[in-house]
């Protein structure tokens, strides 16, 4: 076991600019997903921790080892990769034991490690068979399985899930939670997929255009955003970002008028605020605002509306049952304590007090 | 419907075409003298005799024709797979400056007319001591087969995807234990292909064969030269010596080139 650092990472493939900079550090133990949009460095910053890419400056270290120089066999890390890459020529057996092979393991030793990781992955019954003859899921077990077999002090897994349909993805991923609880293996766990990361991690790492954006719990990178791409990306609906006028150290929604944080100077500020954090009311309310119904879009667990507030559309959530029609007036209430202040020039956020 | 007739009728020439010099060249070579110079020849093998073969073989020099080729064909293998393979594998994995225009270069070598290389070559390969030996016509052989050899092998790794290799090298192989381990399971069907495919090309060459050796000829020169004066059945018994090689091989390699499709469609 061992924790990962790496200190101002920069990368570029030809003119493109992969990595700017980007440090981190992931605890010993710690389920750490990098979450970002493709193209914005995630799977390089991974590659480069697994040694299958190396960086152009920065360092990388496991444990308290300095890894930067080394190829990926001496880092004692283990990958998954988004398509498995499960020896196709190998049984399963043969495959999940390849790596115990190469550390010259005895042959109980190897019998008992395969096992262990066989049915940790629930697939001892499959191990003669190839992997031509398993399905996507079984493949990905196989695939985790040949990781965790070698007990790394790493694990790495680049989008494991993103080939699975729908239905497995969600059964695969509470397994992956229950599985990386048990073996407190550090990780490290890129994805694209927001709720993949919420539901996985003990902190997110939100990275965009080569850059690391946010590094904090998924909670926290949920509620209090760092900048406006953090609110935009994370969260289904996205965070609505209304824009408004500062008037002294209150920013006015027609009747409503919000207090600011300290320190903001600007004509404008921009308010934050997710889609379940309005309360819609058909009555007027005490601080509320006014907003016309657009669209109504029945999900299943709520209904999802879309407003306008003069120029601008409001995305909220409301209960099922909640009777409405497009066209309708609503009045929106904004939960005090879930408010998120942002500077309109940079989309950077403003600190709270 | 027409045109699936058509098509099917078509199919039925080209068979034909094919088929029709191969069967007579097969049945004269097991029939008697007599039949050989028949006419009309029936459908069938009229006399079934192995006369033909046996004056064949009986021939001064065809035994050590037969030997220097498949010692040529052999070296032709060995060269196209050592040299082609690894050539094949960088265009696969690395992306380096001129790699397409070396894809290219590659294809360049077999446009270039053997005619004219061929006094040049004599006077150097005489100068260096290596004319008239298998040597010196393999390596002829392996410049005829390793474009082939390069561009089949490099859409062979290709087809076997990175990440398989980079699997292993995380798990504790360096380079060249994951190629040994990894790759070369995997690229085996198509590499015997495209090794087979070399040795036919070496078996059937006749020009730079004939040029480059004066008592070490191989089948096709040795043939070539005594052609002329020798009687018809030799003719149609050396004939039938020089496709069945290619044939069997052409069968062996449909298989493997199959898998290999299949690989490289994965």
């Amino acid at each position: 076991m061992a924790g990962i650092r790496v200190e101002s990472i920069e990368k570029t493939f030809g003119k493109f600019k992969a990595l700017s900079g980007v440090s981190l550090e992931v605890r010993d133990q710690e389920f750490v997903v990098l979450l970002g949009p493709s193209g914005c460095g995630k799977t390089t910053l991974l590659r480069i921790i697994a040694g299958l890419e190396y960086a152009e400056r920065g360092r990388v270290w496991i444990g308290d080892r300095d890894v930067t120089q080394l190829p990926p066999r001496a880092r004692k890390i283990a990958m998954v990769f988004q398509n498995y890459a499960v020896f196709p020529h190998l049984t399963v057996f043969e495959n999940i034991a390849f790596g115990l092979r190469m550390q010259k393991v005895s042959a109980e030793k190897l019998g008992a490690g395969v096992e262990r990781a066989a049915t940790l992955m629930h697939i001892e019954n499959l191990l003669e068979r190839y992997p031509a003859q398993l399905s996507g899921g079984q493949r990905q077990r196989v695939a985790v399985a040949r990781a965790l077999a070698v007990e790394p002090e790493v694990l790495l897994m680049d989008e494991p899930l993103s080939n699975l349909d729908a239905l497995l993805r969600l059964e695969m991923r509470a397994e992956l939670k229950r599985l990386l609880i048990e073996s407190r293996t550090t990780t490290l766990y890129v994805t694209h997929d927001q709720v993949e990361a919420m539901s996985l991690a003990d902190r997110i790492a939100v990275m965009n255009t080569g850059y690391l954006v946010q590094f904090d719990e998924p909670m926290k990178v949920y509620q209090e955003p760092a900048n406006t791409f953090v609110g935009g990306f994370i969260g289904s609906p996205p965070m609505n970002f209304l824009r408004l006028p500062v008037e002294g150290r209150q920013a006015r929604i027609q009747s409503l008028a919000l207090d600011l944080p300290t320190g903001v100077s600007s004509q404008e500020v921009l308010l934050g605020v997710r889609p379940e954090d309005l309360e819609a009311h058909t009555q007027q309310q005490p601080q509320s605002f006014p907003a016309e119904v657009l669209v109504v879009e029945p999900l299943g667990p709520h209904l999802l509306l879309t407003l306008s507030f003069g120029k601008q559309h409001i995305k909220a959530t409301v209960p099922p049952d909640f009777d409405v029609r497009a066209g309708q007036t609503l009045w929106l209430r904004p939960q005090p304590d879930r408010l998120r202040w942002l500077d309109p020039s940079n989309g950077q956020a403003i600190p709270m007090r | 419907m027409n045109l699936r007739l058509l098509y099917l009728l078509l199919a039925v020439v080209l068979v034909l075409w094919v088929l029709t010099p191969i069967f007579l060249i097969t049945t004269l070579a097991f029939s008697d003298r007599a039949s050989v110079f028949a006419w009309p020849k029936g459908f069938l093998p009229q006399q079934f005799s192995l006369e033909t073969i046996t004056f064949f073989f009986g021939v001064e020099g065809v035994w050590k024709a037969i030997r220097n080729s498949l010692v040529v064909a052999a070296m032709t293998l060995a060269f196209s797979i050592l040299l082609g393979a690894p050539a094949g594998y960088a265009l696969a994995r690395y992306r380096f400056a001129g790699a397409d225009s070396y894809r290219v270069l590659i294809l360049l070598t077999r446009a270039f007319p053997l005619a004219i290389l061929a006094i040049p070559l004599a006077v150097q390969f005489i100068n260096l001591g290596i004319y008239d030996t298998p040597f010196g016509v393999a390596l002829v052989h392996t410049a005829l087969a390793l474009p082939f050899a390069v561009l089949v092998t490099s859409s062979l790794f290709l087809g076997i995807p990175k990440e398989l290799e980079e699997a292993a090298w995380t798990l504790g192989c360096n380079r060249i234990q994951a190629f040994l381990r990894v790759v070369l399971p995997l690229a085996i069907p198509g590499l015997a292909a495209t090794a087979i495919f070399a040795f036919v090309i070496s078996w059937n060459e006749v020009f730079a064969a004939t040029l480059l050796t004066l008592r070490e000829r191989t089948l096709p020169a040795f043939l070539l030269t005594s052609l002329n004066d020798s009687p018809l059945p030799f003719r149609f018994a050396g004939g039938f010596f020089l496709i069945v090689p290619a044939l069997i091989f052409i069968f062996i390699i449909r298989r493997y080139l199959f898998t290999l499709w299949g690989i490289a469609n994965r």
